[in-house]
């Protein structure tokens, strides 16, 4: 299986620079989520590895070998289209057939490649079937399977399932796994739904304004982002952001201050820190402040979101209102691993560990982590 | 459905209903005056005929219908065939290429509508003339193309517009040139366009008279109008003839409408995105 290395692309549209320098390296069998906010280029780079579009500067290699410049077919990638992308006036067999058709192949050839294909995604009985007499997950899996069928060094997928309903994705989440393992291939995939990243990926790329924020598998990114886009973009609901300020420093042992908590929060620094006075964010994850240790702060249920097993709970605590999260007004969000009986306006508490929280410093970036992490 | 919308419903068939009758009121005149003798035509317009007589029919065959309609046949058929050709390849150049310089190109084609055939009938004659066309089938399809070319582009403009872009990228990545992408991918699809298209086309140079008039002098290359119209004569005027002529004229192109109308409704409908 080839790698695929992405080095340092560059792409601007008239006055737009969609793509400010994007470094990685996804490695032999790799399956690399490109995940990010929209128009954060994510689409822009699939497409550029493609050859859909055209980068300004930069190489792209497969193997070593730099194909920036090739003729889209000749890239030895094959993409998985949102939208399907199916040949309406094709059946299914001559849609995966047709890229070996184009290539001249021998018809037993391509008649091999399109059973082979057909049989790995169980569609062997629609491959006479026109694309419109096929649902959703049904076309998905012959537009997986066009790709398939001309084996390529490396898949690219664009956001595939967004079309889908949410049990079919997640369906389409597990047998899209399968696939990698069956198949061991490199593979690319674009997404904004965090869900897929954390579950399918074995490295994710997090992209922000044209430009990389970090890389890692997904349980690194989680628990250890390194800046609070990362932070926040991971994990739903979203960390929980506080703004406090430094009052004590001795080496890397900070004392904070949050508005509404009366006991200082001690984290130790991992980074460079803003000193005495400097104002600091830190952040914790929702199931970070149900617990027993640390500070209770208390307040009030605002909503309570009842997912069966598991409820998350948006507190509201009067002066302590997390910032930065449109749709939480203020509320800190809670995840409680139990169910919770739904009641506006009781008395709750959530519990603020100093040995759980992030810290992120003025310009962003991470300088403290929870312990046990 | 309450009242309200009921009086409109019943408004709109009315005058829905009004306007059907204004439309094949001429052609229900025609059909019924062929069968009439020449005098039913002037002492009894409007009745039915008296008995059911086929002579015009056989008037009109005789002065050649046959050898115009294969005459008008050629040129539709020639003349639509390079208005579609050439419309789709432009069209489809028009509506993917990123330079100022095509926009432009649109514009001047859109713009072309304003030129009516009337103002340029002299330097037409004469180019036609200078080409040694006249009296040729080509002499005629040329014209017909270059007037018929800027509707159809500009129809198909708006298809390849709102054509899955998806589609053809996907076919770039299984290995088509630009020109497969437009011929193995778009053209098949493009079915419902094509068809209105060539309806429009066809109508419009199947009856087309002044043209054809102009540059079809001799009897042996008479297109449909020119050469009805050879029926009247100064003093007097075979009129079951000339109506049972224009019968015949009339039914290959219903014929096509009934058979393409579903595509060119729904064409239709998508115009003006």
């Amino acid at each position: 299986m080839p790698s695929l290395e992405i080095d340092n692309v560059k792409k601007s549209y008239d006055n737009f620079q969609a793509l400010k320098g994007v470094s990685f390296r996804a490695e032999p069998g790799e399956f690399v989520v490109m995940v990010g906010p929209s128009g954060c280029g994510k689409s822009t780079l699939l497409r550029s590895i493609a050859g859909l579009e055209t980068i300004s500067s930069g190489a792209i290699r497969i193997d070593g070998r730099d194909i920036a410049h090739d003729d889209p077919s000749q890239r030895g990638v094959a993409m998985v289209f949102q939208n399907y992308a199916l040949y309406p006036h094709m059946t299914v067999a001559q849609n995966m057939g047709f890229a070996l058709k184009m290539a001249g192949r021998p018809k037993a050839e391509i008649d091999a490649a399109v059973q082979r294909a057909a049989q790995i995604l169980r569609i062997t009985e629609h491959l006479e079937k026109k694309p419109k007499a096929l649902s959703g997950g049904q076309k998905q899996r012959v537009a997986i399977g066009r790709a398939i069928t001309r084996s390529p060094d490396v898949f690219l997928f664009d956001e595939p399932l967004s079309n889908l309903d949410a049990a079919l994705r997640s369906q389409m989440r597990i047998e899209l796994g399968r696939l990698h393992a069956e198949l061991k291939a490199t593979m690319v995939y674009v997404t904004h739904d965090q869900t897929e990243a954390m579950t399918m990926a074995s490295r994710i790329v997090v992209l922000n304004a044209g430009q990389i924020e970090q890389t890692g598998t997904p349980l690194e990114l989680y628990n250890r982002p390194t800046n609070r886009f990362v932070a926040g973009f991971l994990g739903t609901p979203r960390m929980n952001f506080f703004a406090g300020r430094v009052v004590r420093q001795d080496g890397s042992a900070i004392s904070v201050q949050l508005p509404g908590v009366d006991l200082n929060l001690d984290l130790t620094l991992e980074g460079e820190g803003p000193g005495v006075g400097g104002e600091i964010v830190l952040g914790a994850r929702p199931e970070a402040l149900d617990g027993a240790g640390g500070i209770e702060i208390k307040g009030t249920t605002a909503v309570v979101e009842n997912l069966g097993r598991e409820a998350l709970v948006y507190v509201d605590t009067g002066a302590l209102r997390t910032f930065d999260s449109e749709s939480q007004e203020g509320y800190v969000a809670v995840h409680r691993p139990y169910q919770v009986e739904a009641r506006f306006g009781a008395h709750t508490s959530i519990r603020l560990d100093a040995s759980r929280l992030y810290a992120f410093g003025p310009d962003g970036r991470s300088i403290a982590f929870p312990r046990s992490l | 459905m309450n009242g309200r919308t009921r009086l409109v419903a019943i408004g709109m068939h009315l005058i829905l209903t009004v306007w059907t009758i204004f439309v094949l009121a001429p052609i229900g005149l025609m059909l019924i005056s062929a069968f009439k003798s020449q005098a039913e035509i002037f002492t009894k317009p409007l009745s039915l005929p008296g008995s059911l007589n086929l002579s015009a029919f056989q008037r009109a065959w005789n002065i050649g219908i046959g050898s115009f309609m294969l005459n008008s046949l050629l040129v539709t058929v020639l003349s639509v065939a390079v208005i579609i050709t050439t419309s789709g390849l432009a069209a489809y150049v028009l509506a993917r290429s990123e330079a100022k310089v095509m926009k432009w190109l649109y514009i001047l084609i859109i713009a072309s509508f304003a030129i009516p055939v009337q103002s340029v009938l002299v330097p037409l004659y004469q180019m036609v003339s200078g080409g040694h066309m006249l009296n040729s089938q080509l002499g005629i399809v040329l014209p017909y193309a270059a007037f018929g070319i800027p509707f159809t582009t500009v129809l198909f403009y708006a298809f390849f517009l709102e054509f899955p872009r998806e589609l053809e990228e996907a076919a770039r990545l299984d290995g088509c040139s630009r020109l497969q992408i437009f011929f193995r991918i778009v053209v098949p699809l493009s079915g419902p366009v094509v068809a209105s298209a060539a309806i429009f086309q066809a109508v419009f140079n199947w009856n087309e008279f002044l043209l054809a008039l102009m540059m079809l002098t001799e009897k042996s290359v008479r297109t449909l109008p020119v050469g009805i119209y050879g029926l009247t004569t100064q003093y007097s005027s075979d009129w079951p003839a000339i109506m049972a002529a224009l019968t015949i004229a009339t039914l290959p192109l219903l014929i096509l409408f009934i058979l393409a109308q579903r595509h060119f409704v729904r064409s239709l409908a998508g115009l003006g995105k």
